[in-house]
Parts: C-alpha cells; sequence; structure tokens
C-alpha cells in the first residue's frame, strides 16, 4: 500500500508541512493534523560525496513536492539518482523510520492512479512494496 | 532619523590565523577608530556568530568590549547566522538613528581554522532546520538542492556558475586581505571534486578566519548609510516555494532601496553574498540589478567583472576574500567603503552609490545595505 506521511495543516492558509509542526510558519495559529499519501514530483535533489558524520558516501537528499503543494526531504536509495529527472514522479516510503523515493514503475503508477480514483489496488499495491523492499535490501543509512 | 555615517572603516588580513578571536576583532576595531579619529566609541554592537562552539567563549559582548578596553562602554552582541555583522551593522545604525549615541563601533568577527572542516560544517549547519539536518542535509547540500533547480529553470549552465568564481578569485588576486590571492581558470573550477552535486569544491567558499569593524556617527562623513534592510523567510527549505530566488534577499533589497529612496539602477558596484557562487546569480537577480534570466549571460560577458558595467564583488566576495561569518556582512561594508573612498588600490572601480548583500543561514535572514558617498 502507499505510505502515508504525517503532516499538518494551517486552517488559515491552507499550508501544508510534512513532518507536522506545531504553529504554521506563517501565521500564529496552531495547526491541525493531517496525512498526506507517500508520492509526488522531484523538485530537487544533491549528492553528498563528504557527507556529515553518521552518513554513509554518497548521501542522495531530494526535495520533493507531495499532494496540495506540500514539500518533503528525503533520501534516495543508493542506485536511484541515475538519470534521475527533476518533475519525475516518484513514491516515497520508510524503512525503520526514514523515508526514501525511489522511480515508480508501471505497477506504481497503477497502483497511484487507483489511490486518486478512490480504490485501493491491494493485492497490486502488496507486489510492489515487495519488489520495492528487495530494491532497497542491502541498502544502509547511518545516523539518525 | 538622523543621518547616519562611516567616520572610519578597518579589517584584518582574512585566512588562516593564529590569533586569538579577541585579538582579530581588536585589530579591526583599531583600525577603524584610527580612522575615525576616536579613540572610545559611545557604544560597540560586536557580530559573532558561533563564539561558544568556536573559541569556547560566552557573554561574548563583554569578553571582546573588556579585551579591547572598553569594560565601560555599553555593548551588545547581534546574531542572524551568516549575516550576523550586517545585522550588528543594523543595530548600530539603529542607535545612531535614533539619537541614543553619536559613536558607534561596530565589529564582528569568527575564527574556525583551528578545527577539522568536519566539525565546522557541522557548527554552522545548525543554523539549518533539524529535520532537514537530519537527513544529511548542510549548508553545501542545500546549495546543491538549489544550484540543480536553479540550473533547471533558468538554463544556467556549469559555466556561468564557474564563471564567477573564476572573476572572484581573479579580484581577490588583487586584494593584499584576501584569503585567495591566486587566480584559477574555469577549467580548474570545472574540474574541481564534486562537494553536492552539481556543486564542487571551486564554487564554494572557504573557511577563514577574520575580523572587521566600522565606526558609524551622527556627524557628517564622506560615506553615509542611505539605506538598510531585512528580509526573512522560513528555517526549513521544504517549507518555500520558490527554490531559485531567495524571498529574504528581495524584501531586504525592497526595504533598502525604499529607505534610501532610490532604485537598483543607481547602484554602481556590488558586494554579494557568494558562499556558494551560483547566490551570486540568484542575489543579482533578486536585487534587481540585473534583469530575471539574464546573470549567467551577464557574467560571463564579463559586466560584472572588476573592469565591467557592474562590478560585483571587487573585493573577491565570499569565495576568494574569504568568509569568516560573522566578520564577512562588515568586511563587505569595509570594502565598499574603501571603494568609495578610493582607496581600494589594485582592485579601485568607480562609483557613488554601493551594495552590500549578506545572506543569513540558508537565505532565512538576509540584509541588503546601500551606501553613497557625499
Ligand atoms: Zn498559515
Amino acid at each position: 500500500m502507499i505510505e502515508t506521511i504525517p503532516a499538518s495543516r494551517c486552517p488559515r492558509c491552507e499550508m501544508i508541512v510534512a513532518p507536522p509542526a506545531p504553529y504554521c510558519p506563517h501565521h500564529p495559529v496552531a495547526m491541525i493534523p493531517t496525512t498526506l499519501p507517500g508520492a509526488g514530483v522531484i523538485v530537487s535533489f544533491t549528492t553528498l560525496h563528504s557527507p556529515p558524520e553518521g552518513f554513509k558516501s554518497p548521501l542522495h537528499i531530494a526535495l520533493i513536492e507531495l499532494e496540495r503543494g506540500a514539500r518533503f526531504v528525503c533520501h534516495g536509495a543508493q542506485t536511484e539518482t541515475r538519470g534521475l529527472k527533476l518533475g519525475a514522479t516518484v513514491a516515497i516510503e520508510a524503512l525503520d523510520n526514514v523515508y526514501y523515493f525511489s522511480h515508480l514503475g508501471a505497477l506504481d503508477r497503477a497502483r497511484l492512479f487507483w489511490h486518486r480514483a478512490g480504490h485501493a489496488g491491494d493485492r497490486v499495491n502488496a507486489i510492489a512494496r515487495s519488489l520495492a523492499k528487495r530494491a532497497w535490501k542491502g541498502m544502509t543509512r547511518g545516523g539518525s | 532619523m538622523r543621518d547616519v555615517w562611516i567616520a572610519g572603516a578597518g579589517m584584518t588580513r582574512i585566512g588562516k590565523r593564529s590569533e586569538r578571536l579577541q585579538a582579530l576583532m581588536t585589530e579591526a576595531s583599531l583600525a577603524a577608530l584610527a580612522v575615525a579619529g576616536i579613540e572610545k566609541p559611545d557604544a560597540v554592537v560586536i557580530a559573532t556568530m558561533n563564539p561558544e562552539e568556536f573559541v569556547g567563549d560566552g557573554n561574548f559582548a563583554s569578553n571582546v568590549a573588556t579585551y579591547m578596553g572598553f569594560a565601560e562602554v555599553p555593548a551588545l552582541r547581534i546574531e542572524t547566522a551568516t549575516s550576523s555583522g550586517a545585522a550588528a551593522l543594523y543595530a548600530g545604525f539603529a542607535e545612531v538613528a535614533a539619537g541614543l549615541h553619536r559613536t558607534v563601533l561596530v565589529v564582528g568577527g569568527e575564527k574556525m581554522t583551528h578545527l577539522s572542516t568536519p566539525r565546522v560544517s557541522e557548527i554552522i549547519g545548525r543554523s539549518i532546520d533539524a529535520y532537514e539536518r537530519s537527513y544529511g542535509a548542510t549548508m553545501p547540500a542545500l546549495a546543491g538542492l538549489i544550484t540543480r533547480a536553479l540550473m533547471a529553470r533558468h538554463g544556467v549552465g556549469l559555466r556561468e556558475i564557474s564563471q564567477v568564481a573564476v572573476k572572484n578569485h581573479a579580484h581577490a588576486a588583487r586584494n593584499p586581505y584576501a584569503h585567495f590571492r591566486e587566480p584559477v581558470t574555469i577549467e580548474a573550477v570545472m574540474e574541481s571534486r564534486v562537494v553536492a552535486d552539481p556543486l564542487r569544491l571551486l564554487h564554494c567558499c572557504p573557511i577563514s578566519d577574520g575580523a572587521a569593524a566600522v565606526v558609524l556617527t551622527s556627524e557628517r562623513a564622506a560615506v553615509r548609510i542611505a539605506g538598510i534592510g531585512q528580509g526573512t523567510d522560513t528555517l526549513a527549505v521544504r517549507h518555500r516555494h520558490e527554490l531559485t530566488s531567495f524571498r529574504a534577499t528581495q524584501a531586504a533589497a525592497r526595504a533598502a532601496f525604499q529607505m534610501a529612496g532610490l532604485g537598483p539602477e543607481r547602484v554602481d558596484f556590488a558586494e554579494l553574498h557568494d558562499a556558494f557562487a551560483p547566490f551570486e546569480l540568484i542575489a543579482l537577480e533578486d536585487i534587481g540589478l540585473v534583469p530575471p534570466g539574464k546573470s549567467g549571460g551577464a557574467t560571463l560577458d564579463g559586466e560584472t567583472a572588476i573592469d565591467g558595467r557592474l562590478p560585483i564583488n571587487p573585493s573577491g566576495g565570499l569565495k576568494a576574500r574569504g568568509h569568516p561569518l560573522a566578520a564577512t556582512g562588515i568586511a563587505q561594508v569595509v570594502e565598499c567603503v574603501w571603494q568609495l573612498l578610493g582607496r581600494a588600490e589594485d582592485r579601485q572601480v568607480s562609483g557613488r552609490v554601493a551594495l552590500a548583500h549578506s545572506i543569513g543561514g540558508l537565505a532565512t535572514n538576509n540584509w541588503v545595505t546601500l551606501l553613497e558617498a557625499q
């Protein structure tokens, strides 16, 4: 199934931030908890060859635009940024509470379509998820 | 509001320095006070970004004021991350403009080169949003994200970005105060090692020690602070909708131009915050010094070189003069004052209106200052 990312929404300006924040960055107003599906579009990404202490090199960091304009920072899997283009649609999944993005295959696109159409394609999702896990197997990330 | 004038300016040579931070800040202060012909100012404003972490001292306004013989002079410390020097200038400006003090010494400094690069990066990186830091985001990492987006959106290529570094190194080669005195070729920049793809080592400013100071006064002098503006933005880069322009710079420039009652077309030369070479291109457009989308071309065409239409960073900028954090915002103003007074020797440009632009954090707290020769 599609990852659910915890977020929060400002009742004043409707801005959504992920992960959730107590107050809107633009208004002194308490935000309301919400969630977003773990899929979006690559806004930008970078690769660090001398990452900070606790992270393995090379370290991929991406800025992803989720639904409703919320932007999210996560890692890319080791082999995933080669040929990656800005604007590409990617899936985000959590592994041990750390978020990673990956390219969307045909199955993923189908599953996204079903999600948006309001039908959960559970069986397909289960297959996609196991494929994703296999791709990520062996990938490690130090630090918090 | 009273007019505020700069009666004296001074700075240390920037680079790896063995002296204590207090000694560097005193050297810059005494140089500025000597030019102003003032032994003791009415007040002191001090800028340091992380003295607790870098040199292990706190209560730093009193620490520095006492060290240089101003134990009885009212002193305060201002901090807005990497733009702390510009923020301190604003505080000193406000004190004089409000009539609270007649002469104010503003001095900024930082001492970092005695620590390892990873340690310095980690300390500077604390100015970044904690969640983004937990994913390994450092200043170069976030600058890398911005650079990739910039290269996609404006058609700015590696060559345009690299030329900023080539130009600023060439300027610094003429500046005896600069950290780097050696010119670099565009090939060397483009082939230097990747730090945060697509940013390479020679696109990034060095870790530097140094200090800079100005003496502000309500009495007429040769250079006036015509305008000074602050602009802010969200701490987290993911909370912004724009990556390839900085709201904080745009707001600061608007405020500074409004106070000065003039527009960007009146600026003759500028010192811009090029901690990463592409940031100079972004600043040129955010401030309105070149039209949107034209900064890369203007740089390649030599318009922003020391002998061009609009010299940018005649000092060498953060890129090559060096970036001793809280000293930088004041060092930029010192360079502008020297240029306006015709005292910039081998790197002299001509002009009556100068602009200094300083970025705090990842463009969360930025400043634009306009200086006018009378
Ligand atoms: Zn809001």
